[in-house]
């Protein structure tokens, strides 16, 4: 009996023994997997996003002039006269604001309406998606640029031909001009982008729910309202996240069109960091409005993202 | 085992991209060994210690307009001396290169060769730079060219790339369209001259209010150089004892704007240095205030005009007919640079040889700052700098000393008296705000 059990007791400890083994093969296989599979992009990830931004937080606390070798401690300084003493990042925090919520209402009304347009079945729909996505491709500074000629040359000479009053404005010299001039070629740039994304929600729209609602008797305006629109919601909470961000975050674009003028009315507040980092040799301080302003952009998407995911519903 | 093969791929793909990021320290060595073909890494860098070996100096500078010339005057540096191979970078753009130079000391490749502005620029790099007292060009180099470089401990750290000056460019042929006579060197006659351009249907002024450095930085040195002594009024607006508030000169600035706005073409605040340039060049306007590197630009668009300097005027007294001339920039070495001596003796030759002195003038179409350099092949406005410099009738520059990033605020508060929505007032407080937050 005895050696029975014995027999019995080492064959399951026996048992016990490789299955904890193949248990902890199986475990550093699919370990060592998930590294050579995440493994390249979190360095990447690390090395180029993370370390330079603790750099730039301890930065933050220094009174670096962005070449010297003796960098100097400053505490909470730079932050203290950014709440206290900085009129200008204020303005420029409230200029970002208003336009990237003008911005993320046009582009995203234009990019949605492009998309309901084009996907029904009209012969020239690919062309077209493709004439709406390319202003997406050209880069910001470029498109500036071109964008900068077009306001200044090109609409001064529609406005000499016509005498239509809306082209004879000075357009890029005064603040309103400038602000809708940026918002304008913002829309101009993303609304493919978000075009884009909203055709491919569209597109998995169940076809059955529709026929139904249309059996039933439904406008096209209340299967919008009620069907679409609740369906494509994730979609709305992408494109809300990417221009939202994209808007907040505005720097090439807005300094090859105003370059922040006039009179610094239309400065972003990456501008004015770099600004302040760059050209007022104050590295520290811009350190500091950079992580300020990271902590801002950051809350503001998270409650974006929060509040849209919660409306999303499925079939 | 597919699985294991992917691992093992993947992992020397991450080993790869770890020492292809380590390995760009090498990549100095690795260009000067371009021409030798068999060598391996290792043993070029064994060969350094080679006199024969080739030396490779990194050459980072900002003057886009003579980007080309400079590359042939390198390539006939590199005839000369076949162990040298110099890398010439160029980064436009005055503000954006300081930036991309900082980038540069930031990552390690440090430039043997670069610009420095000089005073604030100076202070803010000094540590960095080479000592260049003792260089054998120091001699020939005028007194203004030594300037911006000397540090208080009286060493001088730069050599200045060239002189420049600026004012109101006039084209004498619609002054003459107008009637006007005598060329205007004073406030009145200015107005006066500006008033019969119009009456006459010419639009005296090209304002390039949409630029800060036209007005926050050239227009806005006037008033600053125009004091009795520029460097005890900046001193003094450092140290608190002098005010923009009340001082005289910056009461008469506001004539010198309303002026130009007045009798300036539309929407001054968004034109740009291009179009204020293109409207003078090609007629449009009778006054562009400018420096003389618009030449060549008004040259291509108009080869015939026929122009000249006038200065910009804050009064009618006779010291109102200055012209702002000084050393828009300077070369410098990086004195941490392996080939300093190689460095030293690029600069001396590209001021003492004959190759270098050709290039310089005929070339470049640079004032030179050296008195062993003869000024050939400049156009009319070069020459008109050189008569006001010769007549001793010039001004400072004087914003390389201003606070870091004041000019564009500056500028910024210009624009705002231009478009009418702030008094002048106004403008000359925010002065001294802007002053006393940045200095």
């Amino acid at each position: 009996m005895r050696t029975e059990v014995d027999v019995d007791g080492a064959y399951m400890e026996k048992r016990k023994k490789s299955d904890v083994k193949a248990k902890r093969m199986s475990r550093i296989k699919k370990i060592l997997t998930y590294a050579a599979f995440v493994g390249p992009a979190l360095l990447f990830f690390l090395t180029i996003q993370i370390v330079p931004f603790i750099m730039g937080v301890s930065y933050s606390f220094t009174s670096w002039n962005g070449v010297s070798s003796a960098v100097e401690w400053v505490g909470l300084d730079n932050y203290i006269k950014i709440f206290t003493d900085d009129s200008k990042f204020f303005n420029s925090f409230v200029f970002t604001t208003k336009f990237m919520l003008a911005a993320v209402f046009i582009s995203n009304i234009i990019g949605f309406g492009l998309a309901l347009l084009l996907n029904i079945a009209l012969k020239t729909k690919n062309i077209l998606r493709t004439v709406f996505f390319i202003p997406n491709v050209i880069g910001g500074l470029l498109l500036g640029f071109i964008w900068q000629f077009i306001f200044i040359k090109g609409f001064a000479s529609v406005g000499n031909l016509t005498g239509l009053s809306f082209f004879n404005q000075p357009w890029l010299g005064d603040e309103v001009t400038a602000f809708w001039g940026i918002v304008i070629v913002f829309a101009w740039q993303i609304s493919g982008y978000m075009m884009v994304i909203y055709i491919a929600a569209l597109q998995s729209v169940d076809k059955n729910l529709l026929d139904a609602a249309k059996i039933d008797g439904a406008s096209s305006v209340r299967m919008l309202g009620s069907i679409i629109i609740p369906l494509i919601l994730p979609a709305f909470t992408i494109c809300f996240f990417l221009t939202i961000s994209m808007a907040f975050k505005i720097f090439d674009l807005n300094i090859s069109l105003t370059g922040g003028g006039p009179f610094n009315s239309t400065e972003s507040v990456a501008i004015n960091i770099y600004q302040e980092a760059f050209q007022n040799n104050r590295y520290g301080l811009g350190s500091a409005k950079s992580i300020l302003f990271f902590i801002v952009v950051a809350i503001f998407t998270t409650v974006q993202v929060m509040t849209t995911k919660k409306k999303e519903v499925e079939a | 085992m597919k699985r294991g093969l992917f691992l093992f791929l993947s992992m020397l793909f991450v080993v790869a991209i770890i020492t292809g990021c380590s390995s760009s320290d090498s990549g100095g060595d690795d260009t000067s060994s371009e021409g030798e073909d068999t060598n391996t890494e290792e043993e070029t860098e064994e060969s350094t210690d080679n006199s024969e070996e080739q030396v490779t100096l990194d050459f980072f500078q900002f003057k886009v307009e003579i980007a080309d010339q400079l590359e042939e005057m390198i390539a006939e540096y590199e005839a000369e001396n076949p162990n040298i191979k110099i890398n010439l970078e160029t980064v436009g753009g005055g503000a954006d290169y300081g930036a991309a130079l900082k980038a540069k000391f930031a990552s390690g490749e440090e430039p043997d060769i670069f610009n420095n502005g000089g005073f604030k620029e100076l202070e803010l790099w000094k540590e960095h730079l080479a000592d260049l007292s003792d260089e054998p060009w120091v001699d020939n180099l005028l007194p203004i060219g030594k300037v911006p470089m000397t540090d208080t401990d009286g060493k001088l750290y730069g050599m200045p790339v060239n002189l420049e000056g600026y004012g109101f460019i006039y084209n004498k042929d619609l002054f003459e369209q107008a009637g006007i006579a005598e060329a205007p060197t004073t406030l009145t006659e200015l107005k006066e001259a500006a008033q019969k351009l119009e009456d006459n249907g010419i639009t005296p002024f090209a304002a390039g209010y949409g630029e800060w450095w036209v007005i926050g930085q050239h227009l806005l040195n006037i008033p600053f150089a125009q004091q009795e002594d520029p460097d005890t009024f900046i001193e003094g607006l450092y140290d608190g004892s002098e005010t923009f508030i009340g001082n005289e000169k910056f009461e008469q600035f506001k004539e010198v704007i309303d002026t130009e706005i007045e009798y300036g073409n539309d929407n001054p605040i968004t034109t740009d240095y291009n179009t204020q340039v293109t409207l003078f060049a090609s007629g449009e306007t009778a006054m562009l205030q400018q420096g003389n590197w618009t030449e060549n630009m008004i040259y291509e668009i108009n080869p015939d005009i026929n122009m000249a300097f006038l200065p910009i005027p804050l009064n009618d007294e006779s010291e109102a007919d200055r012209l702002p001339v000084g050393v828009p920039n300077n070369w410098v070495l990086n004195k941490d640079s392996e080939n300093l001596d190689e460095t030293k003796a690029f600069l001396n030759w590209m001021v003492s040889s004959e190759v270098g002195q050709r290039y310089i003038t005929e070339e470049f179409a640079f004032i030179p700052a050296f008195d062993n350099i003869e000024p050939t092949g400049l156009g009319a406005l070069g020459q008109s700098i050189l008569e006001y410099s010769k007549a001793e009738q010039t001004i400072p520059w004087t914003w390389f000393r201003w606070p870091d990033g004041a000019n564009q605020e500056f500028a910024a508060k210009i624009q705002e008296y231009a478009s009418g929505r702030i008094e002048y007032s106004e403008v000359v407080e925010s002065f001294q705000s802007i002053w006393d937050d940045m200095k």
